[in-house]
C-alpha cells in the first residue's frame, strides 16, 4: 500500500537556480513591457517572468506544451498565479524576446502584469458543479474575448480584476473583485416528494438547510419549503437530488461591482450589487458582456489615474455612478439581508 | 504532534453507534458515546484506514459504515 | 456511434483568448469520458441547466477528502461520465514548478482520467477533473509513489496556499513559502481527515497588498507587515523624480494617512512615521525608492468567509503583530487554542468568523487568551451595553 499523508512537493526543489541564490534578496521590479516583470536583487541579477494567460480548464496536451516552451527558454522552471495565468521564469535575458515571439506565434495571450486586467477567477460552472445557475468557462471566455486588448496594456487607471461564481457559494474569490460575475438561481427548490420518500434521510435534510426554511412534512413522509426564507443556495439540492434548485427558466447572471482586496491606499472592501439579472444566453452571453464592457468603459473614460473601479465610485458617489453608467436603480440594489443598515444613508449630503 | 494509538474499546462503541444511524459527525457520536472527541477522531481514523468506516462530504464532512450510504442512483 | 455535434460549443473556440472548449476537444481525441463530457456540456448550452449529481465518495484509503463524488443526471446518454469524480492534488508553495513534475502528472493522469484538469482550482490544488470510483485508489497510489498529495475537501483543513512572497517578491515581510509548507506538513491530520463543524483556510499573503486574497478567502488570514518605519532611499526618489514621476500627485496625495512630505526643490520624500498605517501604495508606485522597515512579521486576521449563511466576512485583525519565525510555534500555540474554541462551541457548518459573531469578540478574545488592543476595530463600540463579568463586578 503507498503511503498516506506524505504532503505537498517541497518546494525548495522545484525553485529556479535564481530564485534559490536570490530568495529574500529581491530589489525592486519593473514592468518593460506589457505581461513582463523584471525582478532585480540585491546582487544585480535579473529574472524575467513573462505572464500568459490560460483558460484554467486545460488538458495534459496544453501541460506539456507549456513544459517544452519552459525547457527551451527557462531551463525547465516555471509557474502558476492564484489568477490561473501561467509565468515563464526566464534567467537569460537574451532568451526573453526569443520566447514572447514564439509564444505570439502560438496564440498564447501575453498580458495581466500591472495596470492591466488580470485573468478572470472562476469556477466550475456547468462542466463539473450540481448547483450552478450558469456555466463559468463559456462566460469567462466570452468576456475575455470581448475584453481581450485590456489584457495586453499597462496604462488603464489601475488594476482591474474580474471574477466570476456560478452560484452564491461563490467558491472563487468573487465578492472583492473590481467586477463581479455571479450565477444566481431566483426560486426556491422544487421538492419531488415521491423521491424523498424513496430514500431522503429527513432530518438531515432538513438540517442541510442554513436558512431553516425546511420543515419535515411527517404526514407526506417529506418536506415543505418555506419560500420566503430560502435564499437559493443549492444546499439541500447537495443533501438530496430530490431537491430541485435547477431553474433555466429563472437562472441567471447578477453584476456587482468595485470590490478591492488589496489594502493600498483604502481598506479591503466587498463588490456592490449593480445589475441584478441578466439572462442566461449561452454559448456567448452578449448581456452580459456587454454589460461587463460598458462598465469597464464608463471606468476608463472618468476614473482618475490610479483609481481601482471601488475608489473611483467611492469618490464620484454611488448615485454618480448610477447616473453615469445609467444603469437602473431598483429596488432589488437596496440590502434586506441581515447586515442592511449600515448601506443606508445617513446624511443629508449627496449628489444627483 | 503523534498521538498514538487509539483505544480498542472506543473504536468499538463508535462502530456500534454507526451501526444505528446512517451516517453521523465526529461531534455527535462523542456525546452518544460519552468519550472525548479527540478519542473518537482518532478511533475514526484507525477504522478508516481499516476499511471499516468511511467519510462522507455533504454540505458537511460525516462518518459512515463502510459502504452504508450508497452514490445517488 | 457517429460524434455527435457541438454547435453551441464550437461558437466557444472563435476569438482571441485561448478556448477551453478547444481544451476538451483535445482530451476528447483519446478519451470517453472528455469526449462524453463535451457532449454533455452541450446539452447544458441548449437546456440552459447543469446536469450534474453530488454525492458523498471523498476519498481513498485513510483520506477523508481529496475527491469530489460527481455523477451526471444523464448516464443512459452519457455512460462515460456516469462517474466523474475530481481529486485534488496538493500543490507546491506558490504554485512553483519543474516540468519534470508536471509531466509525471500529466502521465498519470493519462492512464488513470479524461486527461482534463485545472490549473489551478480555486482551492489552490491542481484538479484532476473526471475520473471513474474504480480509479481512484490505483491513481492515488502512483501519485503517492510519485512524491505527491492529495488536498483537502470538506469540514478540515483545506489546503493552505500563499503568494510568491520571498522567492520573486521584494515586499514581502515574511517567508510565506515556508509558512505554507510548514503549517501544510504539520497539520496533516487536520487537512485529510476532516473532524470539525465545517472547511478551516489558512492564506498567506507576503504582504499589504495581499495577492493570495488572504482577507477574503481565509478563515485565518496571515498578512506579512513590519513595526518600524518604511525606509526611503533618497537618491532613487530623485530618479523617480527626473523620470517625470508626479510624486506630489501620485504618491503623497494618495497616501490614505497624509504621512509623507515631499520637497520639490530638494526632491526628497519624507514620511511621518508614526502615521503610516502600512499600506504598501508608496511602496508599490515607487519600489525603487521605498521599502518596509527592518522588524518585519505578520498581522494575523480571523474569520474570513463567503457569503453562505451570514453574509461573507472579511477577516479582522487579533494579532497586529507578529514575527515569523520557524517553527512558528507562537501561531500554532494559538491556531491549537482557537481550534479548540471553535470545535467545542461551533454549530454543525458554522464557519469561524461567524461563531466568533454569534458567541462575541469579547468572549472569544477572553477564551483563547488574546488581549484586546484597539489595532482590532477601526473605532470602539458606540453603545454602553457592556456585558461585565462577574469577577469584575464589586459584590
Ligand atoms: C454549502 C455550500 C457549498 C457547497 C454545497 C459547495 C460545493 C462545492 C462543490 C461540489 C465543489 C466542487 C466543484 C467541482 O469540482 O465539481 C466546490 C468547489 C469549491 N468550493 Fe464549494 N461549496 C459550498 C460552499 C463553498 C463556500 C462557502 C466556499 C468559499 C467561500 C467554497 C469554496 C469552494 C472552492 C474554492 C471550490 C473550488 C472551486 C473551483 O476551483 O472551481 N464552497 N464546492
Ligand atoms: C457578488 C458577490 C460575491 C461573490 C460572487 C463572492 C464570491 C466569493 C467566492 C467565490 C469566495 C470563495 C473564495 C475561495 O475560497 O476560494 C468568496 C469568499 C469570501 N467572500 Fe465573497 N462573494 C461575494 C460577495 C461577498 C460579500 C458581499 C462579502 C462580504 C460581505 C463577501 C465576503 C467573502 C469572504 C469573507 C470570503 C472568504 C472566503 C472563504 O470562506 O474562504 N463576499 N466569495
Ligand atoms: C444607561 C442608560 C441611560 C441612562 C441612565 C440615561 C439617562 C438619561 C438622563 C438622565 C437623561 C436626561 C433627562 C433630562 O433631564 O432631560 C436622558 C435623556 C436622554 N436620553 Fe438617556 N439615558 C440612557 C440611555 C440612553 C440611550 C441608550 C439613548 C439613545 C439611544 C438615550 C437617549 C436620550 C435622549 C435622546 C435624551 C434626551 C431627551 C431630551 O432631550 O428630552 N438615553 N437620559
Ligand atoms: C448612555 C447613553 C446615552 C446617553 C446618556 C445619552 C444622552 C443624551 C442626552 C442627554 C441628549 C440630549 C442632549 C440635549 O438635549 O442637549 C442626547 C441627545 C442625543 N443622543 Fe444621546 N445619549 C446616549 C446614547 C446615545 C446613542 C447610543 C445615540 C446614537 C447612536 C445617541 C444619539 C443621540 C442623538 C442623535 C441626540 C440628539 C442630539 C441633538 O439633538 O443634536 N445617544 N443624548
Ligand atoms: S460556485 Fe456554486 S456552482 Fe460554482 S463550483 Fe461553487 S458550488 Fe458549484
Ligand atoms: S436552497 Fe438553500 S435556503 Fe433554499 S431551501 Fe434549499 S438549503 Fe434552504
Ligand atoms: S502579497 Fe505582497 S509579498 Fe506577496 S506577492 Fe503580493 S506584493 Fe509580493
Ligand atoms: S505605506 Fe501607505 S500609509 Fe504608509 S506612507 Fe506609504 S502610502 Fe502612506
Amino acid at each position: 500500500m503507498s503511503k498516506i499523508d506524505g504532503g505537498p512537493p517541497d518546494y525548495k526543489k522545484l525553485l529556479p537556480p535564481i530564485i534559490t541564490e536570490n530568495y529574500g534578496q529581491w530589489k525592486y521590479h519593473e514592468i518593460p513591457r506589457a505581461g513582463v516583470l523584471k525582478h532585480v536583487s540585491e546582487k544585480g541579477d535579473t529574472l524575467y517572468s513573462v505572464r500568459v494567460g490560460s483558460p484554467r480548464l486545460v488538458s495534459i496536451d496544453y501541460i506539456r506544451d507549456i513544459c517544452a516552451l519552459a525547457d527551451s527558454y527557462c531551463d525547465g522552471y516555471l509557474r502558476f498565479t492564484s489568477r490561473n495565468n501561467v509565468e515563464f521564469l526566464v534567467s537569460d535575458e537574451g532568451k526573453v524576446e526569443p520566447l514572447i515571439k514564439e509564444l505570439e506565434a502560438k496564440g498564447y495571450p501575453i498580458g495581466g502584469v500591472g495596470n492591466a486586467l488580470s485573468n478572470i477567477v472562476h469556477t466550475q460552472g456547468w462542466v463539473h458543479c450540481h448547483t450552478p445557475a450558469t456555466d463559468a468557462s463559456g462566460i469567462v471566455k466570452a468576456v475575455m474575448d470581448d475584453l481581450y486588448e485590456y489584457f495586453g496594456r499597462t496604462d488603464l487607471p489601475a488594476k482591474l480584476k474580474v471574477a466570476m461564481a456560478c452560484c452564491l457559494n461563490m467558491c472563487g474569490a468573487v465578492h472583492c473583485s473590481d467586477v463581479a460575475i455571479l450565477g444566481v438561481h431566483r426560486t426556491p427548490p422544487r421538492v419531488d416528494h415521491e423521491k424523498i420518500r424513496k430514500g431522503t434521510e429527513i432530518p438531515t435534510l432538513v438540517a442541510a438547510c442554513p436558512t431553516g426554511a425546511i420543515r419535515p412534512d411527517p404526514k407526506n413522509k417529506s418536506v415543505v419549503v418555506n419560500e420566503e426564507r430560502c435564499m437559493y443556495c443549492g444546499n439541500c439540492y447537495t443533501m438530496s437530488p430530490a431537491m430541485e434548485i435547477l431553474d433555466a427558466k429563472n437562472d441567471g447572471i447578477a453584476i456587482l461591482v468595485g470590490g478591492k482586496v488589496s489594502n493600498a491606499r483604502t481598506a479591503p472592501s466587498f463588490s456592490r450589487l449593480v445589475i441584478p439579472f441578466l439572462p442566461n444566453n449561452p454559448p456567448r452571453w452578449p448581456e452580459v458582456t456587454a454589460a461587463v464592457r460598458h462598465i469597464v468603459e464608463t471606468w476608463l473614460n472618468n476614473a482618475r489615474k490610479g483609481e481601482r473601479v471601488g475608489e473611483w465610485i467611492e469618490r464620484i458617489g454611488w448615485e454618480r455612478f448610477f447616473s453615469l453608467t445609467e444603469i437602473p436603480f431598483t429596488d432589488k440594489h437596496i440590502d434586506d439581508f441581515i447586515f442592511s443598515r449600515e448601506t443606508f444613508r445617513t446624511t443629508a449630503a449627496f449628489k444627483y | 504532534m503523534e498521538k498514538g494509538p487509539a483505544n480498542p474499546e472506543v473504536k468499538e462503541k463508535v462502530l456500534a453507534y454507526l451501526d444505528t444511524v446512517e451516517k453521523a459527525k465526529s461531534k455527535e457520536i462523542a456525546a452518544k458515546i460519552s468519550v472525548p472527541k479527540a478519542d473518537v477522531d482518532l478511533a475514526v481514523k484507525e477504522l478508516a484506514m481499516e476499511d471499516k468506516v468511511e467519510y462522507l462530504y455533504i454540505t458537511t464532512t460525516f462518518v459512515a459504515l463502510k459502504g452504508k450510504v450508497k452514490p445517488p442512483q | 456511434m457517429p460524434d455527435k455535434k457541438t454547435p453551441k460549443l464550437d461558437e466557444l473556440e472563435h476569438g482571441p483568448w485561448p478556448s477551453f472548449v478547444t481544451e476538451i476537444k483535445k482530451a476528447a481525441v483519446r478519451n470517453e469520458s472528455a469526449k462524453d463530457l463535451l457532449n454533455l456540456l452541450e446539452r447544458s448550452y441548449d437546456d440552459k441547466r447543469g446536469h450534474w449529481k453530488h454525492g458523498g465518495i471523498v476519498g481513498v484509503r485513510g483520506y477523508g477528502g481529496g475527491v469530489i463524488g460527481r455523477y451526471t443526471d444523464l448516464p443512459e446518454e452519457y455512460p462515460h461520465v456516469a462517474e466523474f469524480h475530481t481529486m485534488r492534488v496538493n500543490a507546491p508553495s506558490a504554485w512553483f514548478y519543474k516540468t519534470e513534475t508536471l509531466r509525471t502528472l500529466c502521465d498519470i493522469w493519462e492512464k488513470h482520467g479524461s486527461g482534463l484538469t485545472n490549473v489551478h482550482g480555486s482551492t489552490g490544488d491542481l484538479i484532476f477533473l473526471g475520473m471513474k470510483t474504480e480509479e481512484l485508489q490505483t491513481t492515488y497510489d502512483e501519485l503517492s509513489d510519485a512524491g505527491f498529495d492529495l488536498g483537502g475537501s470538506g469540514s478540515c483543513l483545506r489546503s493552505p496556499s500563499c503568494c510568491v512572497g520571498p522567492a520573486r517578491c521584494e515586499s514581502a515581510c515574511y517567508d510565506t513559502l515556508d509558512v505554507c509548507y510548514d503549517l501544510t506538513s504539520s497539520y496533516q491530520d487536520e487537512l485529510h481527515r476532516p473532524m470539525w463543524p465545517y472547511k478551516f483556510k489558512f492564506k498567506m499573503s507576503g504582504c499589504a497588498n495581499d495577492c493570495v486574497a488572504a482577507i477574503a478567502r481565509a478563515d485565518c488570514s496571515i498578512i506579512g507587515t513590519w513595526r518600524d518605519s518604511i525606509r526611503i532611499d533618497q537618491d532613487q526618489v530623485k530618479a523617480y523624480a527626473e523620470s517625470g514621476l508626479d510624486i506630489q500627485g501620485m504618491v503623497c496625495d494618495k497616501c490614505p494617512t497624509r504621512a509623507l512630505k515631499y520637497d520639490h526643490e530638494k526632491k526628497e520624500l519624507h514620511v511621518i512615521a508614526e502615521d503610516c498605517s502600512r499600506c504598501m501604495h508608496c511602496i508599490n508606485v515607487m519600489p525603487k525608492a521605498v521599502r518596509p522597515g527592518k522588524e518585519k512579521g505578520a498581522t494575523i486576521l480571523l474569520g474570513g468567509k463567503s457569503t453562505i449563511v451570514q453574509s461573507a466576512f472579511l477577516s479582522w485583525v487579533i494579532v497586529p503583530f507578529m514575527k515569523m519565525e520557524p517553527p512558528y510555534t507562537e501561531l500554532k500555540e494559538m491556531v491549537a487554542k482557537i481550534w479548540d474554541w471553535w470545535d467545542e462551541n461551533g454549530k454543525t457548518r458554522e464557519r469561524l468568523g461567524e461563531l466568533i459573531y454569534r458567541m462575541g469578540m469579547t468572549k472569544f478574545l477572553r477564551e483563547v487568551g488574546l488581549p484586546p488592543v484597539p489595532q482590532m476595530v477601526f473605532r470602539p463600540r458606540a453603545n454602553p451595553y457592556v456585558f461585565w463579568p462577574q469577577d469584575e463586578i464589586v459584590k
